[in-house]
């Protein structure tokens, strides 16, 4: 049942008469009609509350009301407030609830709601409050407050749970008036009625969560009092976790507060209060083993709990453990085990998934044999989840790749949809990358897959590795087969990929190029110009003979574009068609182009728009770009004979927030020359700035020579403007600096009622904070698809290591943080995570070196008890002399 | 936020449903996904039977009572146990409207009491009452037994 449309609802597969439905041939206009008994003056309860039930029934059903429908059924549902049938009663409620009438209808019913508000009985005052609450705005709440806060201590449950669940609701829409009811709710929770407690404590937390003090009080409070139902307990639970992550662990005896009371609801004899208890312990930042089991033990008995939920709660909550910890995890394995045949399938995947985080080495074949039974009869969504977790075990134990590539390729046989296969062929491309010895196997598995995929977009992926890689297996003809076939049988998109795949192997394989060529003229009569197109290009290339021609063939063929695709679709975009041909060179490589700060903030006088503009230029949260940059600079002529721009920062605070005058600087590196470009935002809308210019300082490094400057003709309130200062220094070189800086402006006075500046002003000056020119000013973020071969590809003569000491660090990841900041480089491979409780990682980044020199670093860390850390920083670069650069960089 | 409660046939017709925080749009896609997902489990379940599964952030439990099968989802601090009393809270109101477990006819003969306990049990998303016979009460306007 792929999709049920409203339609398809009950009514139309009703066949059998004995069992068919009182609503059976139902219509919206009959009913309407029927409702007209609301108006009667002699009301029939009974045959009321049954058209109030067909008109829930519509409404249900997806059947839509007019405007004039819809209020006609409003008024005449009010009318049967003047019947004193119980029963009736109750319906209108509900009913008015559903039918929500507008806010200019409401007040209709509000003098008969706030009459059953204030009724003696307990039950009318209940559902008025709920009925009220739900139809209400502002005005009218501001109204009925009073009562709404004595029914949040009403000494019935009903009445003050139904108060306590309208405010949780209200203080979405009206928080003011909710928040003045902290002193009932704080009562209310108190309360001998479970329900109540529940409800009060999950909205003073609300009114509350704000203050971290007021939390701890409550949390502290509550913890050594007596809730009394399990579902308060559970929210204490929470918000006991939440009040230990900001408070932290006692810096001298390393206890964490409240740990006792998360430890004693362990015991609790309600199992969700156990539940949130042991997952609370669980997620805790940083526990420890010690921490830890008591609260993997419980978890462990409900793994063979006979409730499925329990069951499923207690293997979710380990499989998230195991994620992180998994030797906390593995004395459950035995458990863990024999879910996987659990009649849930839910509980039978996380079983399994978390298996094979735990799992060891030699248990790797039993465990696939296992999975392999169960494959088959588990949904696309959770066959995802498990050919992950998989591939996850495959690189943790690559010796065992045969058995998982093996099982990998079994299931890719299968019946599936993409998203699955997807999942399978991702898998073995990331196997194939990974491990060597896995690549022709893998290879193998995937030219038998596309010999019958439906799946265009996979096809056309398989078929560009197997042009990359199949040259350089022992056996490269072998694959030519399966890689031709595509050309007589599938579709135009795929036949263009195979013929890029065999020209490929064309160029690299000598002996099979003859072979190759006639392949190829055989795709020149291809009914698709993109197929032709690709064969023709690639006979001419391939059929050139001089060896120097075969390598131009091979270099066109395997060379990566090197520029982000983002990148090139915009460059290509602005591109207009002319004489001069597309530059590939000029497109930029930064993979997250700088953002530009010239975004001009509107003309306003007022001083907060300034600030707003003057923190967006901070944040570099303008949206243009890199190339903005470039378009900037080149339309100012000084700066014209500079060459092609290489980077630039993003931009750096040079005053305090809250200031006069807020200034940014992005720092432009060309080659032979720096500019420095000064955002300057005025916030006082009784000053005009004029001639603003910044006066610089060279306060240490030898190289820099201001060869220019560009003043700010005028800077009103309000308005970004930029200021430029330019500087000479020696071509290529990486040369560090430290300056002083001075913004230099003439003031006008303003008259900020019409906003006429004065004639006259005098000249004024304002210090700004000293800015540097660092090494990463130097280096480009440009991230590598793939580290470890373009760690290969780079000459290991240029590599260069050392090991230095950071000093005492609060964590890995603190001085991960720390050098990943000063190199500027790209992280490749979320490397820059280092996992909790680490004692070493490694760290791998990119970049490219002024000059367009590639340069790549792993940088290994380790961690000793003393929280001292040694680093180790291994550097290749296509250029030596730029490895010893880093080096000297981290030195200085 | 029990984010919807729904019922259906064993079919997969649904009877009756109420969303919470849900835009109108991806009810539709709600409703196929919880049927398509528990199709092959509800095709054998026994009465009262209970599944879990979670998709995401979103849990979902379900039961299914003679002819009817009840799904409630729910996110955030309405995990898998939160609903489990969700769904004890329903089953036991409708066991109790229908006086046995319902056949089909009989849960739509009773289509409004069932509206009415749905109202009392959960309030825009978030559970307010869980005791049947306080339910039961509830619904007649009748004054809680002390």
């Amino acid at each position: 049942m792929a999709s049920l449309p409203p339609a398809l609802k009950k009514d139309d597969d009703i066949d059998d008469d004995s069992e068919y439905s009182p609503f059976y041939g139902i219509e919206k206009s009959a009913v309407l009609q029927e409702a007209r008994c609301f108006n009667d003056r002699e009301l029939d309860a009974r045959r009321c509350a049954q058209v109030i039930t067909k008109l829930l029934y519509l409404i249900n059903q997806g059947e839509t009301f007019t405007k004039n429908e819809a209020t006609d059924v409003f008024f005449a549902t009010t009318k049967l407030f003047q019947s004193k049938d119980i029963g009736l009663r109750r319906m209108v409620y509900l009913m008015i609830k559903e039918i929500s009438p507008s806010s200019d209808e409401v007040i209709i019913v509000t003098s008969s709601l706030m009459k059953d508000m204030n009724s003696k009985t307990d039950l009318y005052r209940a559902n008025a409050i709920r009925v009220l609450c739900r139809i209400t705005d502002g005005g009218l709440l501001g109204q009925i407050e009073r009562y709404l806060k004595q029914a949040v201590v009403d000494k019935n449950p009903v009445v003050s749970s139904a108060a306590l669940v309208s405010g949780i609701h209200l203080l979405q829409s009206n928080p003011e008036i909710v928040k003045r009811w902290s002193n009932e709710v704080q009562e209310a929770v108190q309360s001998k009625a479970p329900l109540v407690q529940f409800h009060g404590l999950a909205l003073l937390h609300q009114i509350r969560q704000n203050d971290r003090l007021a939390l701890s009080k409550l949390v502290s409070g509550l913890s050594r009092g007596t809730v009394r139902s399990p579902l308060a307990q559970c929210l204490l639970i929470r918000y006991t976790c939440q009040v230990i992550s900001e408070l932290g662990p006692n810096s001298q005896t390393g206890d964490r507060p409240f740990f006792d009371f998360l430890e004693s609801c362990l015991r609790h004899k309600a199992d969700m209060v156990i539940f949130e208890a042991a997952r609370a312990i669980t997620e805790m930042s940083g526990v420890t083993s010690r921490e830890l089991t008591p609260a993997i033990t419980v978890l462990q008995l409900f793994l063979s709990s006979s409730k499925p939920v329990l069951r499923f709660a207690a293997v979710r909550t380990l499989n998230k453990v195991a994620q992180t910890q998994p030797l906390a995890v593995a004395n459950c394995n035995i458990d863990m085990e024999s879910l996987i045949s659990d009649q849930n399938r839910s509980i039978a995947t996380l079983a399994i998934t978390t298996l094979l985080k735990t799992g060891n080495e030699s248990g790797v074949d039993r465990l696939m044999k296992q999975i392999t039974n169960f494959m088959s009869d588990i949904a696309d969504e959770y066959k995802i989840v498990v050919v992950e977790a998989i591939r996850s075990l495959c690189l943790k134990f690559p010796q065992k790749y045969r058995s998982l590539m093996n099982f990998l390729s079994n299931i890719l046989r299968e019946e599936g949809g993409f998203e699955y296969k997807k999942a399978i062929v991702d898998s073995i491309l990331i196997l194939i990358r990974e491990i060597p010895d896995a690549k022709e196997s893998g290879l193998s598995h995937l030219c038998e897959f596309i010999e019958d995929c439906e799946f265009t977009y996979l096809s056309t992926q398989i078929l560009h590795l197997l042009g990359n890689e199949g040259p350089k297996t022992s056996d490269p003809s072998k694959y030519i087969r399966y890689v031709y076939n595509r050309v007589i049988l599938e579709n135009a998109t795929v036949r263009a990929s195979a013929v890029s795949a065999l020209a490929k192997f064309g160029a690299v394989v000598e002996g099979l190029r003859p072979r190759i060529l006639i392949l190829l003229r055989r795709c020149l009569y291809d009914n698709d110009d993109e197929v032709r197109d690709r064969a023709t290009l690639y006979l001419s290339l391939l059929s050139d003979e001089p060896d120097a021609a075969q390598d131009d063939a091979k270099a066109f063929l395997f060379q990566d574009l090197d520029v982000p695709l983002e990148n090139l679709e915009k460059s290509l975009e602005l591109y207009e068609p002319s004489e001069r041909p597309f530059d590939l060179a000029a497109v930029p490589k930064d993979t997250k182009p700088r953002h530009q700060t010239e975004k001009k903030a509107p003309t306003s006088k007022e001083k907060k728009a300034a600030k707003d503009a003057s923190k967006k230029s901070a944040e570099g949260g303008a949206s243009n770009t890199f190339e903005a940059y470039e378009k900037l600079l080149n339309s100012i002529p000084m700066f014209a004979g500079f060459g092609k721009l290489f980077k630039s920062s993003a931009p750096v605070a040079l005053t305090e927030e809250e200031t006069e005058y807020a200034v940014n600087v992005v720092k432009h590196v060309y080659p032979g020359h720096v500019v420095l470009q000064f955002n300057c935002t005025n916030t006082i809308a009784e000053h005009l700035l004029e001639n603003v210019n910044v006066a610089m300082d060279l306060i240490e490094g030898e190289d820099f020579n201001q060869v220019a400057t560009n003043p700010l003709a005028s800077m009103p309130c309000g308005v970004t403007g930029q200021a430029f200062v330019a500087f000479e220094k020696p071509e290529g070189a990486c040369s560090l600096g430290k300056f002083s800086s001075t913004l230099r402006f003439y003031v006008k006075e303003v008259d900020p009622s019409t906003g006429d500046a004065d004639e006259d002003g005098y000249e004024d000056e304002y210090q700004l904070e000293d800015l540097e020119i660092t090494a990463a000013d130097y280096i480009l973020k440009a991230g590598v698809s793939n580290f470890r071969n373009a760690w290969e590809s780079l000459d290991s003569e240029s590599e260069r290591v050392d090991e230095y000491s950071l000093g005492t660090r609060e964590s890995l990841q603190d001085a991960v943080q720390a050098v990943t900041t000063i190199l500027g480089m790209q992280v490749c491979e979320a490397t820059d995570v280092v996992p909790s409780n680490a004692r070493s990682h490694t760290c791998l980044l990119a970049g490219r070196f002024l000059g367009d020199t590639q340069v790549l670093v792993r940088l290994s860390v380790g961690i000793d008890s003393q929280k001292q850390v040694a680093m180790k920083l291994a550097v290749r670069s296509e250029d030596p002399s730029v490895s010893d650069i880093i080096h000297e960089i981290i030195n200085s | 936020m029990i984010l919807c409660v729904l019922f259906t046939n064993r079919a997969g017709n649904v009877l009756l449903e109420r969303f919470h925080g849900l835009p109108a749009e991806e009810r539709l896609h709600w409703r196929s996904f919880l049927v398509k997902l528990t199709a092959e489990n509800l095709k054998t379940a026994r009465d009262d039977e209970v599944f879990v599964a979670s998709h995401k952030s979103v849990f979902i439990v379900y039961t299914v009572i003679g002819d009817i099968c009840i799904f409630a989802v729910g996110k955030e601090v309405y995990d898998e146990l939160a609903l489990m009393e969700v769904l004890n809270a329903v089953t036991s109101s409708v066991k109790e409207v229908c006086r046995k477990d319902p056949s089909e006819r009989l849960f739509l003969e009773k289509y409004g009491k069932v509206c009415l306990c749905l109202d009392e049990i959960i309030s825009q998303g978030a559970l307010e009452h869980t005791d049947k016979d306080r339910i039961r009460r509830l619904t007649r306007l009748k004054p809680l037994a002390e």
